[in-house]
C-alpha cells in the first residue's frame, strides 16, 4: 500500500528527471561536448548524493507551509502536482513542478482547513523571484571571468576547450548534486510528515526515515534521467538557444549554484552569522536557467531582451501554483469522499473565530484569484490555439 | 573523447607541423621559380623533390588530424570549420607543387627581360601565403589578432593582381618578338603562380569568419 502511495511522488521525481536533466546537460550534450551516457551516468549518480544528503533543507520549510499528516494525503498532492504539470506541459504553458508543489500542498492547507503559514509562504515566494535574478547575475560574472581568463592565458583552443569539457563534467555533477539537494522536496518532501520511517543503520552509515525517502525520490529523478532525458534533450534541442559550449559552462554552473544556495544548512548558517537570512526552498531549476541565459546575453549586450520569456516566468509564478492548487483541492475532496482515503486532519487551524475578517478576506481573494488564473488559462489556451491555427494555415491543409 | 590523453597534445604538435608544412613549401616554391628562371636546372629539381616530399607530409598530417578530431571529439563545434580550413591550406602545396610541376613538364621560355618580373610575383604571392598561416597559427591561442594579421593577406593578394596584370601586358603589348602561342603559355603559367595568393585569400576569408564565431 505504502509502495502505492508513494508512486505519485515516485512518478513526479522521474518526470523532474526527465525534464530537468537538460537544464543541467543539455548543453553539454547538444554541443557533443560530452557524451549522453558519461553525463547521465554522472548525474544520476550526484542527484542521489544531493537527494540524500543535503535534501532535507528545503523539505523542511515545505513542511512548514503544510505538513501533509497523511499518506492519503501526500498521495494526492504530489499526483495533483504531477498531473498540474503533465496538463500544463500539454497545453504548452510555461511550469515547474516546484511551483506545482507548493499550490498543491496550499490547496492541502485548504481542504484540511489548515492554517498557511505565511512566513514560509513569503520565503517561498521571494525566493521564486530572486532565483532567476541571482542566476543571471552569477551567470554574468563567471562569464566575465571565463572571457578574461581566455584572452590572457594564451591557452591553445585544444586545450581550453578540453578545460572546458573538464569543468562541464565537474559543473554536470555539482549541477545534479544541487538539483538532488534542492528539488528532492519537490518530489518527496509531502512524504516525510506523513511516513515516519524508522532510521535504518548499514553498516558504515546511518540513513534517517526521511533520508530514506529521499534516497527512493533520488533514485526515481535517475531513472528520469537515464531513460527518458535523452528523448526530452533531443527534442527541446540545445536548451533555450543555442550556447556555446563555455556559455554552457557558466550556465549549469550558475544554476548548481543557485539551487545550491537554497538547500545548504550549512551556508544558510554561515550566513546567518553575518546576518545574512538564505531561507531553503526548492526553486525551479529552469527559471534559474533562464535567468543566466539573459544574465550571458545582458553580458553580450544584447539590447532586445525577449520580454515573452521573462513574462513567461513570471506567468508562472502564479497560474502553477493556482492550478496545481485547485487541483489538489479536488482530488482531495473525491478521495476522501469517493474512496474514503485518509487524506489528513487540521493541526493547526485557521482560527476563524478570532480572525474572521482577515480569514474570510484571505478566502476571497483565493476565490477571486481561482477565477482569474482559470481565465487566464483560458486566455492562453486560445492564444496558443490561433498561434497553431496561423501556423497550419487556418488549421486545414486542404 | 579526448579527456585525460595525450591525444591533445599529439593533434596540437600535428597542426603545427601542418603548419610548418606549408611555410616551408612556400619558401621552396619560391626559390623553385628563381631557380628556373635564372636557369639552375639542378637547383630547380632539388626544390620539387623536396615540394613533392612536402606536400606528401601535408596531406598525411591533415588526414592525421582529421581523423583524430573526428574519433576523439576534438573541438566538436569548429571541427568541420577547421577540416575545410586544413583542405584549404593543403590547396595552397598543392598549387605550388603543381605551378612547379608545369615548369617541369612545359618548360616554359621565359624570356630574360622578363625574369625579375617572374622572381617578384613568385616573391609577392607566396608572400600572401606566408602572411596567412601566423594568422591561422593565432587562430587557436589569440583569435582577436587574426583579423589584424589577415591585412597583409589580402595586401599581398591585390599585389600579386596588379603584378601580374602588368607582366600580361608586358607580354601582349611590348614582346611582338614572341609568338602568340608562347604568349599564352607564358599566360598560362603566370596563372598558377597567382593562384598560390587565390587560395591564399580563401583561407584568409574562412579564418575570419571563423575567428569572428569564436569570439562571439
Amino acid at each position: 500500500m505504502i509502495v502505492l502511495f508513494l508512486s505519485s511522488g515516485l512518478f513526479l521525481g522521474w518526470s523532474l528527471g526527465t525534464n530537468d536533466a537538460s537544464n543541467i546537460f543539455g548543453s553539454a550534450v547538444g554541443t557533443r561536448m560530452v557524451s549522453f551516457t558519461r553525463a547521465a551516468i554522472i548525474a544520476s549518480i550526484f542527484v542521489i548524493i544531493g537527494s540524500v544528503l543535503q535534501g532535507s533543507g528545503a523539505s523542511d520549510t515545505l513542511g512548514k507551509l503544510g505538513s501533509v499528516n497523511a499518506v492519503g494525503g501526500s498521495f494526492t498532492v504530489a499526483f495533483a502536482a504531477g498531473l498540474t504539470v503533465y496538463l500544463m506541459t500539454k497545453a504548452a504553458l510555461p511550469v515547474s513542478s516546484t511551483q506545482a508543489i507548493v499550490g498543491a500542498i496550499i490547496g492541502w492547507n485548504l481542504f484540511t482547513d489548515n492554517a498557511i503559514d505565511y512566513s514560509s509562504l513569503t520565503k517561498i515566494l521571494v525566493s521564486w523571484v530572486v532565483s532567476p535574478a541571482l542566476g543571471a547575475i552569477f551567470a554574468f560574472i563567471l562569464y566575465h571571468f571565463i572571457k578574461l581568463w581566455r584572452r590572457n592565458t594564451r591557452t591553445h583552443l585544444i586545450i581550453y576547450e578540453e578545460r572546458i569539457r573538464l569543468g562541464l563534467i565537474l559543473a554536470c555533477a555539482f549541477g545534479a548534486y544541487s538539483l538532488g539537494a534542492n528539488n528532492i522536496a519537490n518530489v518527496m518532501g509531502v512524504f516525510v510528515p506523513s511516513m515516519n520511517l524508522q532510521a535504518a543503520s548499514f553498516r558504515l552509515f546511518t540513513l534517517t526515515g526521511a533520508q530514506q525517502l529521499f534516497l527512493l525520490g533520488g533514485i526515481a529523478i535517475a531513472a528520469g534521467i537515464l531513460t527518458y532525458s535523452k528523448k526530452v534533450i533531443s527534442t527541446l534541442g540545445n536548451n533555450l538557444l543555442e550556447l556555446s559550449p563555455e556559455a554552457a559552462l557558466v550556465v549549469v554552473i550558475a544554476q548548481a549554484m543557485v539551487l545550491f544556495i537554497f538547500s545548504s544548512s550549512s551556508l544558510a548558517g554561515l550566513a546567518g552569522r553575518i546576518g545574512i537570512t538564505i531561507p531553503l526552498v526548492p526553486v525551479s531549476s529552469t527559471q534559474v536557467v533562464v535567468g543566466a541565459i539573459v544574465g550571458i546575453g545582458l553580458y553580450k549586450g544584447v539590447r532586445n531582451i525577449n520580454l515573452s520569456l521573462l513574462g513567461n516566468i513570471a506567468s508562472g509564478w502564479i497560474t502553477t501554483p493556482v492550478f496545481a492548487g485547485i487541483i489538489a483541492f479536488f482530488l482531495l475532496f473525491f478521495m476522501k469522499n469517493l474512496f474514503g482515503v485518509d487524506v489528513g486532519h487540521a493541526i493547526n487551524p485557521v482560527k476563524y473565530k478570532e480572525s474572521l475578517d482577515s480569514g474570510l478576506i484571505i478566502k476571497n481573494s483565493i476565490i477571486v484569484l481561482l477565477f482569474l488564473a482559470a481565465v487566464y488559462l483560458v486566455y492562453l489556451g486560445m492564444k496558443e490555439k490561433n498561434k497553431t491555427k496561423k501556423l497550419t494555415g487556418g488549421g486545414s491543409l486542404r | 573523447m579526448s579527456l585525460f590523453t595525450n591525444t591533445t597534445r599529439e593533434v596540437i604538435i600535428k597542426l603545427d607541423e601542418f603548419f610548418d608544412s606549408i611555410e616551408i613549401g612556400v619558401l621552396i616554391f619560391k626559390e623553385g621559380i628563381k631557380a628556373y628562371v635564372t636557369g639552375d636546372e639542378t637547383a630547380f629539381e632539388n626544390h620539387l623533390n623536396k615540394l613533392d616530399d612536402i606536400e606528401g607530409k601535408a596531406d598525411k598530417l591533415q588526414r592525421a588530424i582529421e581523423n583524430e578530431m573526428i574519433v576523439h571529439s576534438i573541438l566538436p563545434q569548429q571541427r568541420s570549420d577547421l577540416i575545410k580550413l586544413l583542405d584549404v591550406l593543403d590547396e595552397i602545396v598543392d598549387t605550388a607543387k603543381g605551378s612547379l610541376n608545369e615548369f617541369f613538364i612545359e618548360i616554359p621560355k621565359v624570356p630574360a627581360s622578363l625574369s625579375q618580373d617572374f622572381i617578384s610575383l613568385a616573391e609577392v604571392s607566396s608572400n600572401a601565403a606566408e602572411e596567412l598561416i601566423p594568422a591561422a597559427r593565432s587562430f587557436f591561442r589569440e583569435p582577436h589578432l587574426v583579423r589584424d594579421k589577415l591585412i597583409k593577406v589580402y595586401y599581398f593578394e591585390r599585389e600579386t593582381d596588379k603584378s601580374s596584370f602588368n607582366i600580361k601586358k608586358k607580354i601582349f603589348h611590348d614582346m611582338p618578338e614572341l609568338s602568340l602561342a608562347e604568349k599564352a603559355h607564358l599566360r598560362y603559367i603566370l596563372h598558377h603562380i597567382e593562384s598560390i595568393s587565390d587560395r591564399s585569400q580563401d583561407a584568409a576569408d574562412m579564418l575570419a569568419s571563423m575567428a569572428i564565431r569564436l569570439m562571439l
